[in-house]
């Protein structure tokens, strides 16, 4: 098989994948942000199962390449205040090849059991990749997207922790969230890498009409995000580092799927111009106790 | 006489699905302040239509479709929880009870937390 005819094949299966997961039934929670990158403090609900598939095209600039990353993403509310995702992604690049980049494991953590002010959530993520991952679900270090080929990048493995501090609160229905990100490349001798993540959001509509609708603006949610990378323990800051403004917005399709949207700006010269997010999540309502029931288990 | 049994049958259903055993969590109750607040939408019982759907997309998969109560979720039929405040439900709601199974349901507009009180109330009547 020629590397051509197999480029276009794995092109095929991604979209064929894509195409696959956006023909389940569909809307996500009613009270989902809408973000892509900024976490609020709402947990998944307990027992609850989500699965999303999400995308990130990177639009170049010269010198840099298209590409297309998509992800899927299994989030499961183990307890009210305890949440686990796993995430499994790959990367297309034209005029290049398409890599698997690997997976990431997280978990977050709600310390406190009541709403307050400022809601803190603390997350733990593990993360088994290689170089050539390109999804941006967080900017950190200088963030900047290697030009290198995928069959090199791909062959150079990380493993990779990471921490969050998400601070999140909710005044007057306006999301506000911030995200302070530290991670630590486990597998090279760098230092620490930081970046950040602010949101806001809010639902188009304070009030729920008596009517089933899908396009009542109560099934909207929109907002804005900036996020960036802050440098390292070898140089903090802001200098040759990526950042980007981002709006976004969410639309609940049915009682538990939702469609995302972001495009997000550029605003240094080593960010790309543009990155266009998109992704579909569909929950799973009492997901634990169906297959507790399939085993016989008590639900 | 079929439709006689079909009722029976409907009704002993119901009786045996609902979770008349439920026990509150006694250190689950809202502070004096919020346990007052006054339904800002009490004048206005048509948006408790709007409280049906948004219990219906957030709230059947643990208290049922009338509010009966399923798994270890509340039966929202009975005087236990009825004669609770407006203002405690609303908190309850907003809040959760996140170590015994209730998510909290703050990232949904105020107003809506309200209409879902509102509707609460019409299970009473049921």
């Amino acid at each position: 098989m020629s590397p051509v005819f197999r480029r276009v094949r794995r092109w095929k299966i991604c979209l064929l994948s894509l195409a696959l997961t956006a023909g389940i039934p569909s809307g996500a929670r009613a009270q989902e942000a809408p973000y892509f990158v900024t976490y609020d403090h709402h947990p998944e609900e307990p027992g609850n199962l989500e699965i999303a598939i999400w995308s990130t095209v990177g639009i170049p600039r010269g010198g840099q390449k298209l590409f297309f990353a998509p992800f899927s993403e299994f989030e499961y509310g183990v307890t009210g205040r305890w949440t686990a995702e796993l995430y499994l992604e790959g990367q297309a690049t034209s005029g290049d090849s398409a890599v698997f980049t690997g997976w990431r494991l997280e978990n977050r953590f709600k310390p406190l059991k009541r709403e307050h002010w400022i809601n803190p959530i603390l997350y733990f993520e593990y993360e088994g990749l290689n170089e050539a991952s390109k999804i941006l679900k967080e900017v950190v270090g200088s963030a900047e997207i290697s030009a290198e080929r995928n069959a090199e990048l791909a062959a150079v493995h990380a493993h990779e922790i990471e921490a969050k501090l998400i601070l999140s609160s909710n005044v007057h229905d306006w999301n506000l969230a911030g995200n302070f990100i530290v991670e630590k490349n486990l597998s090279l001798g760098e230092g620490f890498e930081f970046g950040y993540a602010l949101g806001v959001s809010r639902p188009l509509s304070k009030l729920a009409s008596g009517k089933e609708c899908r396009f009542c603006r109560e099934n909207f949610n929109a907002g804005v995000e900036l996020y960036g990378g802050l440098g390292s323990t070898n140089g903090f800051g802001f200098h040759e580092t990526a950042h980007y403004l981002a709006p976004v917005i969410s639309w609940q399709v049915s009682d538990n799927s939702s469609i995302h949207f972001s495009p997000s700006f550029g605003l240094t010269d080593v960010s790309y111009p543009v990155l266009l997010r998109f992704g579909y999540s569909y929950e799973i309502r009492a997901f634990g106790s169906k297959v507790a029931r399939m085993f016989g288990g008590k639900p | 006489m079929k439709w006689g049994l079909f009722t029976l049958i409907s009704a002993a259903a119901l009786l045996l699905a609902q979770n008349i055993n439920y026990q509150q969590d006694a250190k689950w109750r809202a502070p004096e302040e919020a346990a007052a607040k006054k339904n800002p939408l009490a004048e206005k019982p048509e948006l408790a239509a709007g409280g049906k759907k948004l219990f219906k997309r957030n709230c059947v998969e643990c208290h049922g479709d009338s509010g009966q109560g399923l798994k270890k979720a509340a039966d929202l039929q009975l005087p236990v929880v009825q004669s609770q405040s407006d203002g405690t439900l609303f908190w309850k709601i907003t809040n959760g009870n996140p170590d015994h199974g209730m998510p909290s349901f703050s990232g949904l507009p105020e107003l809506q937390r309200w209409q879902i009180v509102l509707y609460l109330r019409t299970l009473a009547q049921q």
